[in-house]
């Protein structure tokens, strides 16, 4: 294949391949050309593919984003405003570029490494792209033509690591109409442990595009803390995919937490591939105005005896749309599987809009796997009882708001991350305030 | 304290109440007996506010206002509270966070700030022992998981941290054992105050043995076919519900 020197994408963006981190990597230079045939090929996916029926790019693709940003320097103060965690390593991208100032990457613990993409890459031939399909309907293969920076995090055999570490992604209003593509590489060696929280946010109404790939790679044992903020400004749109694999007996929990976002899409994959392997899928959504949220989520239970549970819960205002859908696949030889899974939903408004869709596959005889969906309102003997007790009707329904979202958090076990992450949802759905 | 003339409620277009009248005084314990389906959980779900009762006729005045005009938090807030014949159920709110929060609320509209953090603890623990409930129950979502009993205790909890001028207590004593129904007797009796009056609605005299009433009327077919005092209770044990049909229009004692 030709090498191009430049790349066109439908978001009209124009980036220097030879600019791009890696270029001296023959292996990563055809993993990006064969991501670019693939694009090429099949471009964005369109509404008539099942996976992408409820979410259009076509907005996003009329939105001419550039991919230059200027450097911009924020000061510290500024950004303990803006990170979750008090106490954590952080790891700070401000407009889509790494900053060494402000990332707090002094003193790591024994066994944890973090380094930003173009520093890892060397070494991650048998890492990078392992995790994902470049070749599913979605925005994979541009990530992987274009992604120019992100976080590599490892962590060595048998280390559990204390401290949290924040990725802490800011976009600012110094760079409108930026693009983004970020891809993280986390990596756990048998039997460790980390916490980790991946923070989207926007310091302003910013118009830009976060487009991430976090790949998970666990090895036996290993245990992966992973949380995910997305907090970003409501003209924003954030499109990511966070995928892993996991070996016998690791454990990865995630949580997911859409705020923000004009757009936001979360493919989240899970690959159970050996025995006793567990995954967590937590989420939840909050939104309102025209938002669109869309969580897509799939658990592979490619061996037998491997367990999932999966609580995402969407409340939903004004005119916005939410789509859920959670597939399960249990494979043929997957025997003694147990998955759960529910997706709740609360809608506050008449005109908002929630397509939700549990799609389980099972190709094992010897499996226990319960589903659910239901879509409801404020229930209004709840509410009357709270009245009756004194609240007026406001604080009533978002108490009531809040404590539909609340066993989402409660289900977090880290007592400062279920704290940070209660703060800012309090915020959006006050406490009967 | 509470003046009900001539009220007249209908439920979708079924007219439940025909013309209640009664005055409650401060300090006085009313108890309200009929028999099922008579219009007892109506009456003080009107008097509540809960939505979906229609009043067609009649008012009723409690401290000089209007309070059929009032929200139900409203009422609340200026003392009014009813005990559910059915406490719901609300998952994900604790039991202190709403014991707070309506505190609160009924601080708020007396112009009095929050209440001190420990202030409400001492208060709520204090009032615990009332009922005999644990200190667990606090930190439980509300009636989440509840048995009965510790359902219509936990809602004399409320009424006894929110010290309220009118208690509305619906079948409080129903599907409560007799140990269970003389611990809440005893917090009721506790409660009783000069300046606070109590309406007791019961379908059985043996909650009278143990909160005796200043006043007790029967209820049958949405009005007040008979009122009384205590003794008037002892009668209908004996003789039970069956005679209240036949009684002449608008007789009370
Ligand atoms: N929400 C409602 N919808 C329809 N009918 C109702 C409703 N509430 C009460 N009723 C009817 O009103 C009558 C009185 O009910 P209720 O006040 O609950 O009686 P009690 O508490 O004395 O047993 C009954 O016939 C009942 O079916
Ligand atoms: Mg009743």
């Amino acid at each position: 294949m030709k090498q191009l020197t430049e790349i066109t994408t439908p978001f009209g963006e124009v980036a220097s391949a030879k600019t791009l981190p890696g270029s001296e990597l023959g292996w990563l230079q055809q993993l990006r050309d064969k991501a670019r045939a693939q694009f090429e090929r099949h471009g964005l996916p369109a509404k008539k593919v099942e996976d992408w029926k409820y979410t259009s790019l076509w907005a996003l693709s009329q939105q001419g984003f550039s991919h230059d940003a200027k450097a911009v320097s924020l000061d510290k103060t500024e950004l303990s405003h803006v990170a979750a965690l008090e106490d954590a390593y952080r790891f700070v991208i401000v407009d889509g570029r790494f900053s060494a100032e402000l990332s707090e990457l002094e003193g790591l613990e024994e066994g944890l490494s973090i380094k930003p993409l173009v520093d890892g890459l060397e070494g991650a031939q048998t890492m990078l792209g392992e995790q994902i399909d470049v070749e599913k309907p979605g925005l994979n293969a541009i990530n992987t033509m274009l992604m120019h920076e992100g976080m590599v995090l490892q962590v060595q055999a048998g280390k559990t690591i204390n401290k949290p570490v924040e990725l802490l992604v800011i976009s600012t209003a110094e760079n409108q109409k930026l693009a983004s593509h970020l891809r993280n590489l986390i990596q756990l060696e048998a039997d460790a442990e980390v916490t980790l929280l991946e923070h989207y946010v926007s310091l302003a109404d910013t118009e830009g595009f976060t487009d991430v790939v976090t790949e998970v790679k666990l090895a036996e044992k290993a245990t992966l803390n992973h949380f995910k903020l997305q907090h970003e400004s409501l003209a924003h749109y954030h499109i990511a995919t966070l995928a892993s694999k996991q070996a016998a007996g690791s454990h990865w929990h995630t949580n997911n937490i859409s705020l923000g976002g004009k757009l936001a899409r979360n493919d989240i994959h899970s690959q159970l591939l050996g025995e006793e392997a567990h995954v967590t899928m937590d989420g939840l959504y909050l939104v309102t105005g025209d938002q669109h949220v869309d969580n897509h989520t799939r658990i592979d239970h490619a061996v037998p005896n491997t367990t999932s549970d999966e609580v995402y819960k969407g409340v939903l205002d004004g005119n916005s749309h939410a789509v859920f859908n959670g597939k399960v696949n249990v494979h043929k030889d997957a025997q003694k599987t147990d998955s759960s899974q529910s997706n709740k939903n609360l809608l506050l408004s008449r005109s908002c809009e929630i397509d939700t869709k549990p799609e389980l596959e099972i190709y094992a005889d010897d499996v226990k796997c319960a589903h659910g969906s239901t879509v409801g309102q404020i229930d209004e003997q709840h509410l009357f009882f709270l009245r009756a007790r004194g609240l007026d009707e406001t604080a009533a329904r978002s108490l009531l708001t809040y404590a539909f979202a609340v066993d989402v958090l409660q289900r977090i076990k880290s007592a400062p991350m279920r704290q940070a992450l209660s703060n800012v949802i309090e915020k959006r759905l006050p406490k009967g305030a | 304290m509470l003046e009900i003339k001539n009220l007249h409620a209908s439920v979708e277009g079924k007219e439940i109440l025909r013309g209640i009248n009664m005055t409650v005084n401060p300090g006085e314990v009313h108890a309200i007996m009929g028999p099922n389906g008579a219009g007892k959980s109506t009456l003080s779900n009107v008097l509540a506010g809960r939505e979906g009762y229609e009043v067609t006729q009649g008012e009723v005045i409690y401290k000089g206002e209007n309070l059929l005009d009032l929200e139900p938090e409203e009422r609340a807030q200026r003392g009014v509270f009813l005990a559910f014949q059915y406490p719901v159920e609300i998952p994900g709110v604790s039991n202190i966070y709403l014991l707070k929060a309506a505190l609160n609320a009924v601080r708020k509209y007396q112009g009095l700030d929050e209440v001190d953090a420990i202030d409400f603890l001492n208060l709520v623990r204090d009032r615990m022992k009332l009922v005999k409930m644990d200190e667990q129950f606090l930190h439980r979502n509300v009636n989440e998981g509840f048995s009965g009993g510790e359902k219509k205790r936990n809602e004399i909890l409320q009424m006894a941290v929110l010290e309220p001028a009118l208690a509305i207590l619906d079948e409080t004593d129903s599907g409560l054992d007799i140990d269970a129904l003389r611990v809440v007797a005893e917090g009721v009796n506790a409660l009783r105050a000069e300046d606070r009056s109590i309406v007791m609605i019961t379908h059985y005299q043996r909650l009278l043995d143990h909160i005796v009433p200043d006043f007790v009327h029967v209820l049958s077919e949405g009005k007040i076919v008979k009122s009384g005092d205590k003794e008037l209770a002892k009668e209908l044990e004996k003789s039970g519900y069956s005679w209240v049909h036949d009684a002449p229009e608008g007789q009370t004692a």
